[in-house]
């Protein structure tokens, strides 16, 4: 075991293999708030890439309704668990992770989920237990609570999947920090699948190897977002490259949300992971709960996204999110207008703060007629 | 599942949801968990054992009254037919080494009369508890060993108790396998036992349940897994494409990563054998050539299978050198580096008459 630096628990840590940065790290936000569960993504990333035989199962990218539903079932709760209590002092955690936890003849704290735990994805988790009579209302204080999350791999700085594998068979991508497995050299031991926290790989029992979330690395290398991300209806999503906090660059998109705004915060940052998926919680979850999923920077987050409407910075870059299918390397706020750069500079979009409005009357003056629609 | 559930159209993938038709569970290894095991309840044990009848288990008088009777008969049995002449049944056992007697030809199957005088070693097998992952509780004590040669190729009978016979691959299901390990060069000091080391490899050849149910006709393909699997359609299935044809069978490929990569694991496949070097832990690759070839059958109590492979280079009849072997019990998440295996086992080719 060597020691790393894991900026998210502020503290050096245990893993299999000394820190290797990549040239860059890619890296998403997702805005808890807007998504709809619509699956789009899924739909976006399984056409994709998982339509073939063996992959029957996979969904690389999913979306759950928290706190109820899970996929593959219990992925998270089965490792809380496992793992047990832990504590976060201020911003550093005192707690163990899932390298620090490993139990004798392991790499990494796990479990591997059977075939019962793929079977039912979504299924159940936002029905009604029983109909719903005519006129039934609900009056007083809605304590109830869901939110959905939508998840792809993290493409962790420190990757479970990868550290547990014995044949080396996961590498680290040195040009982008896109996790992937060798698909000429997985021998399906699913060491992997039992290693991520996040159950982000899957086994293929007619290839007899385990795959994973790509991450579209072909788009990626043309300067493009991936599937999930330019499918996405309700333009949650945005993709980019993260850098360590101490070389945060405000006109970074992702380093302003992540490190200047820290408005986004990493999925269980506690397994020790450096996920780089980040998330903007939801308003609407009971803080315990979220403190749990996002680590200890869950009420300052809140408190600076329930205030982006008086942050024209923030609420401007995230007007971003879905404007373009191309990666935003660079970004600038020009009074009302926000603008998004490729990496060369090249402005590649021009967002209005505000979308221009336009009021129709419902009587049209100069044909005489009266307009049946007028949205 | 709930009434409230069935019908419901939120599946993504093709996948039946419906009651009566459980989606891919159709395990026989599968562990009650709530509400969605009772939606499995009806899967299809691809290896049906006999249910326990009542009675069975019992701890009645009776019960034990029989259990003791049987056994005053059968040690009866077993006094009236060994001790007269001392005589046992079956191979001799040569408890120091393996013992590859000369044979003019090599035996193409387990039941060969050759394997009624070959010596058996059972080699008792050790956990493999010396690199990560591994194997923290033991699970198949012994593999019992003959062996012959032909002053060419090397021919091994294997077999081993396992009351569980895995060959269906899935998620965290593995299939029953065994190896046996030879130094790729012949030296008084054998490479380390474990995969071999740096510069000093050593030859594997390994044989997997799964291989041979797919080489004895398991058909390649989701419903010979999980039988009552729906799916829709598969792009490289398109009624436009005429099926086997040159386009069809590239884009069909194409969907599956490892096999357009030549992956060895991926099929399809005519052996349920492959030829391996290694040269210390998690170096395992394919050998350049395929040169063993094997089969495995499966007996009421567990597997018996015939491996053949050439005799390393360098070593002829009459010589020496070192083997070892592992057993994998796919029942206990046994695979890869989580093995039961042996130490170096000396090895002693008989001379050719």
């Amino acid at each position: 075991m060597a020691r790393v630096y894991n900026w998210q628990l502020g503290r050096e840590m245990s893993y299999w293999y000394p820190e290797s940065r990549p040239k860059r790290q890619f890296a998403a936000i997702f805005d808890t708030n807007k998504c709809i569960a619509c699956q789009t993504c899924t739909l976006a990333c399984k056409t994709t890439w998982t339509s073939g035989k063996g992959q029957e199962y996979m969904l690389w990218n999913n979306v759950e309704t928290k706190p109820y539903g899970f996929y593959p079932m219990a992925w998270d709760v089965n490792l809380l668990e496992k793992l047990g209590a832990q504590n976060w002092d201020g911003q550093r955690y005192a707690g163990r992770t899932v390298f620090e936890a490993a139990q004798a003849g392991e790499r990494a704290l796990g479990w591997r989920p059977e075939e019962i735990d793929y079977a039912h994805p979504n299924v159940g988790e936002d029905d009604c237990v029983n109909g719903v009579e005519k006129g039934a209302h609900f009056s007083g204080v809605h304590n109830s609570w869901f939110f959905y999350l939508a998840r792809i791999c993290n493409h962790c700085t420190y990757p479970a999947c990868l550290s547990s594998c014995p044949r080396a068979s996961i590498y680290k991508r040195p040009e982008d920090g896109i996790v992937v497995i060798d698909q000429a050299r997985c021998r399906g031991y699913q060491e992997c699948v039992k290693a991520c926290p996040y159950k982000k790989t899957f086994y293929n029992a007619l290839t007899g190897t385990s795959e994973k979330c790509i991450a579209c690395f072909p788009k990626i290398e043309l300067g493009m977002q991936p599937q999930c991300f330019v499918n996405c209806i309700g333009k949650i999503r945005f993709a980019g490259w993260i850098s360590k906090p101490e070389n945060a660059r405000p006109d970074n998109p992702i380093d302003f949300l992540v490190h200047v705004k820290k408005v986004a915060l990493p999925l269980f940052p506690q397994f020790g992971l450096e996920p780089n998926v980040y998330y903007i919680p939801p308003v609407n979850v009971p803080r315990d709960f979220l403190l749990q999923m996002f680590g200890p920077n869950v009420d300052a987050a809140l408190e600076t996204y329930r205030n982006a409407p008086k942050d024209k910075d923030l609420s401007g870059l995230l007007t971003l999110f879905g404007s373009t299918e191309m990666i935003v390397a660079k970004w600038k706020r020009a009074d009302e207008q926000v603008i998004g750069f490729d990496e060369s500079g090249k402005e590649i979009v021009r967002v209005p703060m505000r979308e221009p409005t336009l009021v129709r009357q419902p009587f049209d003056a100069a044909r005489k007629v009266a307009r049946t629609n007028i949205s | 599942m709930n009434a409230r559930n069935a019908g419901s159209t939120r599946n993504l993938y093709s996948l039946s949801c419906c009651a009566e038709a459980p989606i891919i569970a159709s395990s026989p290894s599968l562990g009650g968990r709530g509400l969605e095991v009772r939606v499995v309840q009806q899967w299809t044990d691809p290896h049906p054992r006999p249910l326990p009848q009542a009675g069975e288990g019992t701890d009645s008088r009776n019960s034990r009254f029989v259990f003791g009777l049987g056994l005053l008969l059968g040690a009866a049995l077993v006094f009236a037919t060994v001790l007269p002449g001392c005589k046992r049944a079956g191979p001799p056992v040569s408890d120091a080494e393996v013992k590859a007697g000369f044979e003019k030809t090599l035996p193409t199957s387990i039941d060969d009369a050759v394997w009624q005088r070959a010596p058996l070693h059972p080699a008792k097998l050790l956990l493999q508890d010396m690199v990560e992952p591994r194997l923290m509780q033991a699970s198949t004590a012994f593999v019992n060993v003959q062996a012959v040669s032909d002053g060419q190729r090397i021919a091994f009978r294997l077999s081993w108790n396992d009351a569980s016979p895995d060959d269906l691959p899935g998620p965290a299901r593995f299939g029953d396998a065994v190896a046996v390990q030879l130094p790729a060069a012949t030296s008084a000091d054998a490479p380390a036992p474990q995969m071999g080391e740096p510069g000093r490899p050593v030859e594997i050849t390994y044989w997997s349940a799964v291989f041979q149910a797919v080489v004895d006709g398991r058909k390649d393909d989701i419903n010979a897994i999980f039988p009552q699997a729906k799916v829709d359609h598969y792009p490289f299935e398109a009624a436009a494409l005429k099926t086997g044809s040159p386009e069809q069978v590239a884009m069909a490929k194409r969907y599956a990563p490892a096999r357009s990569l030549g992956n060895p694991m991926a099929g399809p496949r005519t052996q349920p054998v492959q030829d391996l070097i290694a040269e210390g832990p998690g170096t395992l690759r394919l050998s350049d050539k395929s040169t063993s070839s094997g089969t495995g059958k499966r007996a009421k109590d567990g597997w018996t299978v015939l491996l053949s492979r050439p005799l390393p280079q360098g070593l002829q009849a009459g010589s020496r050198t070192q083997v070892a072997f592992a057993v994998w019990e796919g029942s206990h998440q046994e695979v890869g580096a989580r093995k039961m295996r042996t130490a170096w086992v000396p090895l002693a080719l008989g001379a050719s008459q």
